[in-house]
């Protein structure tokens, strides 16, 4: 009887052990030593895929002269700042529209699921037929209204704008449905005194509204920026990276590296950069939140 | 009152202009899969004048777009309900035990962090790490990645849903003459069963969708998913849009009509993986 408790114990004492060890050598195995072989590379010269020389920072140090790293890196921050602020604008705009229950509020969060969903890989061809000069749906509205065919995919600028608007299209509702969900929690009692007190809709919103949602924004906006940093699927597939180097971010630079030109050194070096970027970024955000966190 | 009025003929114009922005452009892209190559560019109809089923018809006579289909549904399948079983053992031992060190606290930390980097970025030695072990091209290349990809996801979902649980429920059966596993597989797991199918429906979403992966780890119609098949296709295809279309509609077809069906745990998880 008593061998039993103790075997009982013995096992329940190693139980967590076991429950987290599958987990834990999964991931040690298929994330963390790659993490830690990419480590490696980026030391190391690559020709034609293959490991010549140990070069140690030489690497790391070429990246920061390498004008087409330091474009795509350009590229990618201003794709990321436009696409996040205009996503959470309307994002913001379109929760407090919703806010209010009212008719057809079902059929609208049931559509906006869709832009989310679909395989980014589709959500380029999509924006592929709305941009194409010759079939596409902007030329086709535009003929229609009597004008020429529309240039999209072949201007810098306006590839670029075009990408932005791809990247606004899908993921604006993901932005609305966190900033309504945290419009939902807020508590009631500031806004009936804000309406008592005869506080228009504007001062309501700025005076309470704003400071109260700060803690889901600020968590929407680092999510959305981190996850819009790491975007490859739609550039792949809508631009590859052009006209030129208009819309070349730094994941297809990456990729382009290690694949094309087999610099696995380098592409190494490159994405080991990347990587510490979005961590700073993440840390930083992380502490400014906790920092305004307790009000 | 007419104020009121007015408020909502603004609600339904919005409403309507919104409706419209998501759902034009998928339209023009369904509207373009039924109508033939000349149809699209020279005449620019607004909907199929003359519909047809032969973009749909060669995708899966002459592209091999069932191998895509299934590939892609057995390395989503498999991978998220590998991470699931791993991924809920683990989160229930982070939600319920005291370590030394912390240790448990420090385990979620850190998978947690590995969900935050992007993918993108240990791309390359997972590639090679594939290579060696001669897995490129190969059903089990994906299932390992992805796994791996959806334990960390699925650690920290559960984790959540682990925390909800009053622990006092468990200390009964445990009273009752349940061992600590059982306590754990007789009353945790079924409580947190709503959880458990958040978690999946947003992994089969993530898995079914990837494709920075499938393109450095998969070659050939053996192993390419949906998502590798149609970007391969429309690399090779450039101007051929009716094709291209109908890509894009088998391509997004399933995990559409899947989310849809799914679509209140998949709003409930969205926002409460967020918001919290």
């Amino acid at each position: 009887m008593r061998r039993e408790r103790l075997q009982g114990a013995g096992l329940d004492l190693a139980l967590p052990y076991l429950l987290l060890a599958p987990a834990v050598l999964i991931v040690l195995a298929v994330l963390v030593y790659p993490l830690w072989d990419g480590l490696r590379a980026s030391l190391m010269f690559y020709r034609y895929g293959k490991p010549i020389d140990f070069v140690g920072l030489d690497n790391y140090i070429q990246l920061w002269t390498d004008d087409q790293f330091l474009n795509s890196l350009w590229v990618t921050v201003r794709f990321v700042f436009f696409s996040v602020a205009i996503e959470t604008i309307l994002g913001l705009a379109l929760a407090l529209f919703c806010l209010r229950e009212f008719y057809g509020i079902r059929l609208l969060r049931t559509i906006l699921i869709i832009p989310m969903v679909i395989t980014p890989v589709v959500v380029a061809i999509v924006f592929r037929l709305i941009y194409a000069s010759d079939a596409g749906m902007l030329t086709a509205f535009s003929e229609a209204m009597g004008g020429g065919q529309v240039q999209i995919l072949g201007d810098p600028l306006k590839a670029f704008i075009g990408l932005v608007a791809l990247d606004v299209w899908e993921w604006t509702p993901l932005m609305f449905l966190i900033l309504l969900a945290g419009l939902q929690s807020l508590p009631q009692e500031p806004f009936e005194a804000a309406r008592v007190d005869g506080a228009g809709p504007w001062r309501t919103f700025v005076d309470h509204t704003l400071p109260m949602l700060k803690p889901v924004l600020a968590i929407a906006i680092v999510l959305r920026t981190i996850d819009c940093f790491g975007t490859f699927d739609q550039v792949f597939v809508l631009t590859r990276g052009g006209p030129g180097e208009a819309t070349r971010l730094v994941s297809i630079f990456g990729y382009d590296t290690a694949f094309k030109f087999q610099q696995t050194g380098y592409a190494s070096a490159l994405f080991v950069t990347v990587g510490l970027i979005i961590l700073a970024f993440a840390l930083f955000a992380v502490r400014m939140l906790k920092r305004a966190g307790p009000e | 009152m007419n104020n009121n009025w007015r408020l909502s003929l603004a609600r339904a114009a919005v409403f309507v202009v919104i409706l419209g922005i998501v759902l034009l452009p998928i339209y023009w892209m369904v509207a373009a899969s039924f109508k033939s190559n000349p149809e699209i560019t020279q005449d620019a109809t607004l909907y199929p004048h003359v519909w047809t089923l032969d973009n749909y018809i060669r995708l899966f006579s002459e592209k091999e777009f069932a191998n895509y289909l299934t590939n892609s549904l057995v390395a989503t399948v498999v991978s998220v309900v590998l991470a699931l079983i791993v991924g809920s053992l683990g989160a229930y031992a982070i939600a319920r035990f005291h370590l030394k060190y912390r240790l448990e606290r420090k385990i979620g930390l850190s998978l947690l962090t590995l969900r935050i980097v992007p993918p993108v970025v240990i791309l390359i030695p997972v590639y090679l790490l594939m290579l060696s072990l001669k897995l490129l091209d190969t059903w089990l290349g994906l299932i390992i990645t992805y796994t791996a990809f959806n334990i960390t996801f699925c650690v920290w979902m559960m984790e959540s849903f682990f925390r909800e649980i009053p622990v006092d429920l468990e200390e009964a059966a445990m009273v009752d003459g349940d061992s600590r596993f059982n306590a754990f597989r007789r009353i945790a797991l079924p409580l947190a069963a709503p959880g458990l199918a958040a978690t999946a429906i947003f992994a089969v979403i993530v898995t079914f969708n990837e494709f920075l992966f499938a393109l450095a780890l998969t070659a050939t119609p053996k192993a390419m998913t949906m998502p590798r098949g149609t970007a391969t296709l429309i690399g090779r295809i450039d101007t051929d849009w009716a094709s291209m279309s109908a890509a894009g509609v088998i391509g997004a077809a399933p995990i559409v009509i899947f989310a849809l069906l799914v679509q209140r745990h998949l709003v409930r998880g969205l926002t409460m993986g967020a918001v919290k």
